[in-house]
């Protein structure tokens, strides 16, 4: 079984260098193309047909010019070139980015206390692990209209207690330089259960017999945390991490429902402008290619975080 | 009663006698409280929801009454009289109900194949899996409409679930789940004569339970939810899913509040108790599974 | 080696499948039933029954046509309208929203023309919005258009005499300013701060947004300075603030149902949201500055240009538009008004109940803002007009400003 246990980039595939010795081995190996197959193909085959397919096509439309209304034309790299040379493309990428900066700490801490937290001996912890899960299934459309709500810079919430301990609020999503800011605090309440429920998956799944071993070693809670609980939680931070980068750099609903990508497009993210080029702008060839932008620096980002994670992701 | 993970550890008997011991109970107290605030914090909007429904003509952008001038449920009334609000939720129930346990089928065997059944390339197809949740659906739409007209599955449930089969993040939880899953138990059972098949079955499966049925949660919660694609593909009334007739209650002038958010808390409440159920399940999965 | 080109070809197959629309066949002349479709966002929510009502009369009057009626919410409208245009799938008839809707449509080949139209019967203003060219593309089904509502009993407690069809911007602002009471939370007046309102009030100040041969803006006068000045200074004097929550859903409605708010621009479709408010109110014309000019949202129909069947989907789209069984469906449910000129059947909708001045809402629809012809980049344009006009009221830039940083980004899109 040392095929199995391997490192995936060392184990030996369907078409090794080594000569077939006899029909037993490569008979063996028919059976293994074909339990792999079996296994692969369920999934492969809409991945092929339904996703890959409309991105080959959708890198096609990058290439013309098209309203989708009339006739597409052909124009190279046109589309990519006048992207590159439009600023607005640079905005959004930067908002996207300013996003993710803002918000991936903010929803994997609290995330991460939460599940501590809840996974602990608390009474009613079924109950709380419900209402924190609350805004996770509640649709934007609610969570926007509670959150402008609570934001509002005259009367919200939030600005009334500011003001109590004497700070002047600010104007919030009125307000260009704190558009991002609210969305992002919307948008960290709202996944906190998400990012919960993953990690609380994934302390289920820690042998108790280590908290054992380590008390017996004397280990504080702290120090368990440390050199238990994270070490072995890592997959599924892993996991937590590359999920929540690529949803931060598709970031849209949150924005689309809060502040349209206003004022004067100070919190307009990358999808945001995907989506206005192709549904309200008739651009469906600059979405196309501004799409294909946003994956090759969605790709880079994961591929070095895939890279990274050999450092400190260890597998059971 | 203890856990370790969170590094906070409630005694069973309360012995203030050494600071320690207080010191513990303090961080207790604390915890509870920030953790039950938290809770309130995380309730308002549903509470909001849930007034906001019950307030006849209700108004969004005053501060909300906590109690209603003159409460009535005919928002609810109205949910079922205007709409083919029944109808809607079974179809609604279907498909998500479908999406969920053909994606548990594909997720779990690609995840399995990507953790246990090493090939040369394996990590380049896995690349190209997780690729494709990069880029944003809205830019695919098009495309993927065209193809299932040229598949003439239109208009048709099944349209409507062969998109979402790829489900790349499923795939990728799962595989973190079956990566944890310890190599012993394999070797256990290959000594025993076990084929993959087996092995995914009885070995792998019953250890990822709490990841299965967190993917059973975001399955059935993407498919109970999803708007754009549903919208664009299914259009025969009889067809229609929640959150479309949902969104009919918004019009292109005037909406009616009170009967949205009175949908809004109907299209909640089945997601809650399935995720309440599907919770249970992680610790009880977790308490039989015996891992050693 | 070969295995990874299996694999690429299998990827190319299937791009070349997802992106081979079909060819369209031929349009033929009817002959036997026909069923046509029919994909509508007009019915949306609680008009379901009154459009079923109106095509079950259709069919009984042409027993060999059957129309198979779709329903879209009108937000994802615009979404499912364009796929299924790209696609090819459109459906016989289906609904325009608006103006700027109908003429991407048109520029792109996407309506067939409709030749047996008799245009006696729409209201000629109306119908002038769908045609291209001197030829009818597409029919008005209902219409709206922008009316001063004002509060009787806020007027009367300021000793200010009500709106009428002949007062002018100076008479509106000095009348707001006197009831505006902040401290009781009283404010005078209310307008939004968009494209839509600009457009109309440079007309009504003699101005106009495009230039005549339509290639370039044409507010960058006194009198385009003028329009814009009216709509941002209104904002913190007698117009609540964005601060205070201006510009989000319904906060206009609901300020003046709750008897703080004298005078409020918008549309006739809040009617019903002020049926049961327990103070007096009616509705004006709006006031202009040089001139009277209203703005008017219409919905329209319009037959696709691939359709199989046209003859029989012309049909329907006049009989949807224009009917006396569409009108008297529209007049009795109350679901927006008919665009048809005969005022003798109109007449019921005058006397239905408050507002009193409902002959303002004709009134209205007789001097026309016409919408600008904005070209294929319509959209940018409208969108980069009220990003600048908020930018001013937000007082982060001069009227002035705004007005040239929107000039900047607006002529480009003009010439394409």
């Amino acid at each position: 079984m040392t095929a199995q246990t391997a490192l995936l980039d060392k184990a030996p595939g369907f078409k090794h260098s080594r000569p077939v010795r006899d029909s037993a081995s490569r008979s063996r190996r028919i059976k293994y193309t074909l339990t792999v197959l079996a296994f692969l193909l369920p999934s492969a085959i809409p991945l092929t047909l339904f996703v890959l397919g409309p991105m080959v096509a959708a890198a096609w439309v990058s290439l013309n010019q098209w309203n989708l209304l009339g006739p597409m034309k052909f124009v190279g790299f046109g589309n990519y070139i006048g992207l590159l040379k439009d600023p607005q493309t640079g905005a959004v990428f930067l908002h996207t980015v300013y996003y993710i900066v803002g918000y991936l700490p903010l929803v994997y801490f609290g995330g991460l206390a939460l599940a501590l937290a809840l996974n602990t001996a608390l009474k009613g912890r079924s109950l709380l692990r419900g209402i924190y899960f609350l805004p996770v299934i509640t649709s934007w459309i609610v969570v926007a209209l509670v959150w402008r709500w609570l934001l509002s810079p005259s009367n919200g919430i939030v600005n009334t207690v500011l003001a109590m301990v004497g700070i002047h609020g600010p104007g919030w999503w009125t307000d260009p330089t704190w558009s991002l800011p609210s969305i992002i605090l919307a948008s960290a309440w709202k996944d906190l259960g998400f990012v919960m429920v993953i990690l609380l998956a994934g302390l289920q799944a820690i042998p108790t017999d280590l908290y054992d071993a380590a008390k017996v070693d004397g280990a504080g809670p702290w120090r368990r945390l440390i050199s238990v609980t994270l070490p072995l939680l890592s997959p599924s931070t892993f996991f937590v991490i590359v999920i929540s980068l690529v949803n931060g750099f598709q970031v849209f609903d949150q924005i689309y429902a809060m502040t349209g990508g206003g004022p004067n497009g100070s919190s307009e993210s990358v999808v945001e402008q995907i989506y206005d080029f192709t549904f309200r702008y008739g651009r469906a060839g600059d979405a196309s290619a501004l799409s294909w932008m946003l994956f090759i620096v969605i790709l880079a980002v994961t591929l070095i975080q895939i890279r990274g994670q050999k450092r400190w992701v260890t597998y059971g | 009663m203890v856990d370790a993970a969170s590094g906070l550890r409630v005694p069973k008997r309360r012995t203030f006698r050494t600071p320690e011991a207080r010191t513990r109970l303090i961080l207790a107290i604390v915890l509870h409280v920030v953790i039950v605030a938290g809770a309130l914090a995380m309730f308002f909007p549903f509470l909001w929801t849930l007034i906001t429904s019950i307030t006849p003509g209700a108004n969004l952008t005053n501060t909300p009454a906590l109690i209603p001038a003159n409460p009535s449920l005919g928002a609810y009334g109205k949910l079922f009289a205007d709409l083919p609000f029944a109808q809607v939720i079974l179809n609604s129930l279907i498909l998500a109900t479908i999406t969920t346990v053909a994606q548990l089928i594909t997720a779990s065997t690609a995840a399995y194949a990507f953790s246990r059944l090493p090939f040369r390339g394996q990590n380049v197809v896995f690349g190209i899996y997780l690729a494709t949740m990069m880029i944003p659906l809205q830019v695919l739409i098009v495309p993927l409409f065209v193809e299932l007209k040229n598949f003439g599955l239109l208009d048709t449930y099944v349209g409507a679930l062969l998109p979402t089969l790829a489900i790349a993040f499923g795939i990728f939880l799962l595989r973190q789940a079956i990566n944890q899953v310890p190599r012993e138990l394999d070797e256990a059972a290959t000594i025993d004569g076990a084929g993959h098949f087996r092995m995914f079955w009885q070995i792998i499966l019953p250890n990822i339970r709490p990841a299965l049925a967190t993917l059973v949660i975001f399955s059935f919660m993407g498919s109970w939810n999803s708007f754009l694609w549903p919208l664009i593909v299914l259009r025969s009334p009889q067809l229609q899913t929640l959150p479309i007739a949902l969104a009919g209650l918004q019009g292109q002038y005037i909406s009616q509040w009170d009967v949205i958010m009175a949908g809004s808390v109907v299209s909640i409440l089945p997601m809650l108790a399935l995720y309440v159920f599907a919770q249970k399940y992680v610790i009880q999965g977790v308490a039989s599974s015996g891992i050693k | 080696m070969n295995r990874k080109l299996v694999g690429a070809l299998a990827v190319a197959g299937v791009a070349v499948l997802v992106m081979t629309g079909c060819a369209a066949s031929a349009p033929k002349a009817d002959s036997g039933p026909v069923t046509i479709t029919y994909t509508n966002f007009i019915s949306d929510g609680a008009n379901v029954p009154n459009l079923t009502k109106i095509v079950t009369a259709f069919e009984k009057a042409n027993p060999k046509i059957t129309v198979n009626v779709k329903t879209i919410p009108y937000s994802g409208y615009a979404t499912a309208q364009q796929t299924d245009l790209a696609a090819g799938t459109a459906s016989d008839v289906f609904d325009i929203d608006g103006h700027s809707n109908y003429e991407s449509l048109q520029a792109n080949g996407q309506l067939a023309e409709l030749g047996g139209v008799d245009s006696k019967v729409y209201n000629s203003g109306l119908l002038d919005t769908y045609q291209t060219a001197g030829k009818q593309y597409a029919l008005p089904t209902s219409f709206s258009d922008v009316v001063l509502y004002y509060n009787k009993d806020l007027f009367d407690a300021a000793g200010v005499s009500y709106p009428t069809s002949s007062w002018t911007w100076a008479d509106e602002t000095a009348a707001a300013k006197k009831i505006t009471d902040q401290a009781k939370g009283i404010w005078g007046d209310h307008q939004p701060v968009t494209y839509n309102e600009y457009y109309k009030a440079l007309v009504q100040n003699g101005a106009s947004f495009l230039s005549k041969d339509g290639k370039k803006t044409a507010f960058d006068t006194s009198a385009g300075l003028a329009a814009a000045k009216w709509l941002v200074d209104k904002s913190g004097t007698t117009m609540p603030t964005i601060a205070d929550g201006q510009g989000t859903a319904d906060f206009d409605t609901n300020l003046f149902a709750a008897g703080k708010l004298a005078m409020l621009h918008t549309g006739t479709w809040v009617f019903g949201n002020f049926a049961k408010v327990p103070f007096n109110w009616d509705i004006a014309v709006e006031p202009g500055n040089t001139q009277s000019a209203s703005a008017v949202f219409s919905n329209g129909i319009g037959v696709y240009a691939k359709s199989k069947h046209i003859a029989a989907a012309e049909k329907w789209a006049i009989y949807m538009s224009s009917s006396t069984e569409e009108v008297n469906v529209r007049l009795d449910s109350g679901w927006e008004l008919p665009t048809i000129s005969d005022s003798a059947k109109l007449a019921t909708y005058l006397s239905k109940g408050a507002p009193a001045n409902r002959q303002a809402v004709f009134d209205a629809a007789t001097k026309i803002a016409v919408s600008p012809s904005l070209g294929a980049n319509s959209q940018a344009i409208q969108d980069a007009m009220t990003a600048a006009l908020i930018e001013a009221q937000a007082g982060r830039e001069t009227v002035q400003q705004a007005l040239d940083s929107a000039k900047a980004k607006i002529d480009p899109l003009l010439a394409g």
